[in-house]
């Protein structure tokens, strides 16, 4: 592992003050959202592609791996040092290098905050599309790495839908350009096939993204239910009628309790479920589609729907949205994300098998999901200081990833696999379709040195059988 | 390395059947490519079939092209060798349609038209419009990455592949993705295979995310004697609000190649067509506006309603390909920054006249992609040389602006001056690597890709 000749060699090329090896500092970089840790043997704050190519470089001559960390929320275990090395700290790679609304381009360093990116297009009258709810401390080369969704990939997909082009430095130290400025770059599309590689391929030192006008004018609607089955109903019934909303979110009664105990934003306490609705786009037609949407609501059981009267009314529901994560753990000492996607119309079975899965292993289950994209994500309660309920919850969350599975979904729809769901890979991929896989890890990081041991259950014994 | 055809031969009639196996010139010439004639067409009925037929081939070391509509074939280098098409023609049936989830899954060589015709029963489309929609197959679309006007709005193959079906080189069965929109279960191999081209393997079946169909359609043709008013227009429908689903930017020889289709009179002017699609109220409200801009800039105003403005697109989609192919011809797909699509689409012109070319240029006016075709004119001296100085010419144009030439159509004395691609780029080494762990034996379209794979 990084031993002392390595440390010295890498505080040479960044500085003394940039080059972390005390026991006391890497413990802040042994966890990420997920619930397993593993300490780095040393945290690299890089400011450069150039600095990065030359930190690779010699991580490679020793043959230690790295792994490159944004806002360490990672829900899968992504950003764990699962075999030591280096830590990579990208969060002073921050900047906003240039925004070109004439070409709908912005380029951006993958440290800087989702959030910032949003805030800083805004004023100009323009948005980035993707927006993972944890975008006020996820950062972009993060979502990148995870093709991080969010609420509005019902509409607008997911990160890799937006990404057009990315600087990488591979294990090795060399830098390449994927994809660019211009589209249908020729040759491959490895900028397609980076996104979601979860950090095994290289680090990400810069990303052209897409950016779009916002949108003329946006409505945003609650619709509250006495019956989680007759709001996920609405959802397809919504999806029928031709319509395609931004967002089609829903939160159930449990997940709304932490909300409004932790944010008050006036969700009803005795309803068992709500959906935030948003329609967006030009003005001209959106009172009817608010109207249609109310309609349709109503017709399947819709206690009430509300809609949001301005942008403070708004901002308060998406507050309640955004901070639901937030909010559930401050009602447990921790949980289990899962990220289980089914096809849309298989949501209302597979919320009743979720809640059986909670019964049977006598676990709470709060449910807050993306419902246009059938992508669920039940938070499985519990305490860490307790291991028997620990193994309760994981096979809890293995089932509920076999539910989604044999529903004709899949394991992860936006979390990725990192080290949660490596066993879980089996119920989705055949040997076969791994071992392809693997020859793309391979012709990016022949050494194995970039976040190595994650998303491949076995992963040598898979790689050895080639 | 030539391979034993005749033996081979008789292996894949084992596999397929005496009839799916086709030999000689006759049956071989339609499916040559740059010239180059394949000794076996072979037909498999099943994505099991095209499995052992690849497997078969690599075992004979015999090269293979896999052939869907036969669209693209004329794109990319000449083959350095081609013993095998492999023809999807039989593999076009529904595997799924799951009209409630906006999905379905096709065999690869289901024609895109006869897709769209199945699903609009249904109110649904796959939002993709590359030309010949009637022959261009899903596994061609995707593998070619073949894309439309309404890429604008809507994206290319990579925003609406859910998931694929493929045979690698060896004859390995694979599957990538699935059928749920949000996918990140380990890398995402859908991309890899979008405009491979057909060098990591055949595709052999295709699952894609659907749209509801518009309830209504509208365009706005605006025709100007210049090409400066025709770009203001642009640039404010670019600044506004507006959501075009296509904006179409058309040179003079290609609008009057065009406007006879649309019941209105060449006159030599430049056009810029903006499609809408949506609800009523959002349709006239764009079409209000986009008459409007036109108007203000001394345009002449062509609206044109439901059927006309869908058969109004089919025209734009395919007027390039309405001119002959001939050895005189070469066509190009330039991709450059948005905000210099227009630019290019003028340099096209420039150039081609420097060189005493006719030229037809088209673009997707705010996705920085412009169409050209350049054809020599009759009696001229050393058309090809000429051809092959404007291409390059405004290859170095391009490039100097990031972006890319791509041949789609040339003689193939022409290939043999102007590389079909280009010159790579720094992550041509991570390529050759890819191509290198999947088709280690070099068997699937050898030499037609980027940089000679």
């Amino acid at each position: 592992m990084a031993d002392k000749v390595l440390v010295q060699e890498l505080r040479r090329v960044v500085g003394e003050a940039n080059v972390i090896d005390s026991d006391v500092h890497l413990q802040l970089y042994q966890y990420d959202a997920y619930l397993e840790e593993r300490r780095p043997d040393a945290v690299v704050f890089v400011h450069s592609t150039e600095e990065v190519s030359r930190v690779l470089k010699l991580c490679h001559a020793h043959g230690v791996p790295s792994v490159p960390r944004g806002g360490g929320t990672n829900l899968s275990g992504g950003t764990i040092p699962f075999k030591g090395g280096v830590v990579l700290e990208m969060i002073r790679m921050n900047r906003l290098l240039e925004v070109d609304q004439g070409s709908l381009r912005a380029r951006v360093q993958p440290g800087m905050f989702n959030l910032e990116l949003g805030n800083a297009l805004a004023p100009l009258g323009y948005q980035y599309l993707p927006d993972p709810a944890s975008q006020k401390a996820a950062t972009l080369g993060g979502n990148v790495a995870e093709n991080s969704g969010g609420p509005h990939c019902f509409k607008y997909g997911v990160t890799t839908n937006h990404v057009e082009g990315l600087t990488v430095v591979l294990s090795d130290g060399e830098v390449v350009e994927l994809g660019g400025q211009a589209p249908d770059t020729p040759g491959y599309d490895l900028t397609g096939v980076f996104v979601g590689s979860e950090g095994t391929f290289g680090v990400c030192t810069e990303v052209v993204v897409r950016i779009v006008r916002q949108a003329e004018g946006v409505k945003t609607l609650l619709a509250i239910y006495d019956s989680i089955e007759k709001g996920s109903e609405t959802v397809s019934a919504i999806v029928a009628a031709g319509m395609v909303p931004a967002t089609l979110e829903m939160m159930d009664q449990l997940v709304i309790h932490a909300v409004e105990k932790s944010l008050a934003c006036g969700l009803p306490l005795d309803c068992a479920t709500v959906l935030i609705i948003e329609v967006d786009g030009l003005r001209d037609d959106l009172e009817e589609q608010t109207g249609a949407i109310v309609r349709l609501c109503q017709e399947h059981g819709a206690r009430e729907v509300r809609v949001a009267k301005d942008d403070a009314e708004r901002a308060l529901l998406w507050a309640g949205r955004r901070g639901a994560f937030g909010a559930v753990a401050r009602i447990t000492p921790s949980y289990l994300v899962c990220d289980g996607t089914v096809p849309r119309t298989a949501l209302p079975l597979v919320l009743k098998k979720v809640a059986e899965v909670g019964e049977k292993y006598d676990l709470k289950i709060p449910n807050v999901f993306h419902a246009g994209d059938g992508n669920l994500h039940p938070l499985i309660l519990f305490d860490w200081r307790n291991p028997e309920q620990k193994e309760r919850v994981m096979k809890a969350g293995m089932e509920i990833l076999e539910l989604c599975v044999q529903l004709g979904g899949t394991i992860s729809g936006e979390h990725g696999v990192g080290l949660e769901k490596m066993d879980a890979m089996r119920l989705v991929l055949t040997e076969d379709d791994m071992r392809s896989q693997l020859k793309l890890k391979r012709a990016f990081d022949p050494a194995d040195l970039a976040n190595p041991g994650k998303i491949f259950p076995a992963f040598r014994e898979v790689s050895c059988a080639l | 390395m030539p391979c034993d055809l005749e033996s081979l031969r008789r292996r894949l009639e084992s596999l397929v059947g005496e009839a799916h196996v086709q030999a000689g010139e006759a049956a071989t010439v339609p499916y040559c490519v740059d010239g180059l004639r394949p000794g076996l067409r072979v037909l498999p009925g099943t994505q099991d079939e095209v499995a052992a037929v690849v497997a078969a081939c690599a075992q004979a070391e015999a090269a293979l092209v896999p052939w869907g509509g036969g669209t693209a074939m004329a794109m990319g280098n000449p083959p350095r060798r081609l013993d095998v098409v492999i023809s999807l023609a039989r593999l076009d049936r529904v595997v799924e349609f799951d009209a409630d989830n906006l999905c379905i899954t096709v065999e690869a060589g289901m024609p895109l038209a006869r897709l769209q015709a199945l699903v609009a029963e249904r109110g649904e489309q796959l939002p993709l419009d590359p030309p010949d929609a009637d022959r261009v197959t899903l596994g061609g679309l995707v593998a070619a990455n073949q894309s439309g006007p309404s890429r604008l709005l809507h994206g290319t193959a990579r925003d609406w592949v859910l998931g694929l079906r493929a045979v690698l080189p060896d004859g390995t069965r694979i599957h990538c993705g699935g059928r749920v929109i949000k996918n990140v279960t380990g890398y995402d191999m859908n991309k890899l295979f979008i405009r491979s081209c057909g060098t990591l393997g055949v595709i052999t079946e295709v699952t894609v995310k659907l749209l509801p169909l518009p309830t209504a359609r509208a365009s706005v043709l605006g025709a100007f004697v210049g090409l400066a008013e025709a770009t203001a227009v642009l640039a404010e429908v670019q600044a506004s609000f507006l959501l075009p689903e296509a904006l179409e930017l058309l040179d003079p020889a290609a609008a009057d190649l065009l406007l006879p289709a649309l019941g209105a009179e060449p006159r030599g002017a430049f056009a810029l067509v903006a499609g809408c699609s949506g609800s009523q109220a959002t349709v006239d409200r764009q079409v209000r506006d986009l008459e409007r801009m036109v108007a203000a800039r001394g345009g002449r105003v062509l609206a044109l309603r439901e059927a006309d403005s869908v058969r109004a697109w089919a025209a734009i989609t395919n007027v390039l390909g309405s001119a002959t192919p001939d050895a005189r011809q070469v066509v190009c797909q330039i991709a450059v920054p948005i905000a210099r699509t227009a630019g290019m689409l003028a340099s096209a012109r420039a150039r081609a006249g420097e060189h005493g070319l006719a030229a037809a240029v088209t673009a997707h006016a705010a996705s920085g992609v412009v169409r050209t075709v350049l054809q020599a004119r009759s009696g001229q001296a050393e058309p090809v040389a000429a051809l092959a100085a404007a291409t390059e010419a405004l290859r170095e144009e391009a490039t100097a602006a990031g972006g890319s030439l791509v041949v789609l159509q040339a003689p193939l004395a022409f290939k043999g001056l102007v590389d079909a691609w280009g010159k790579p780029g720094s992550s041509f080494t991570l390529m050759r690597r890819i191509k290198a762990e999947f088709d280690p034996q070099d068997l699937c379209c050898p030499g037609r890709f980027l940089g000679g794979i």
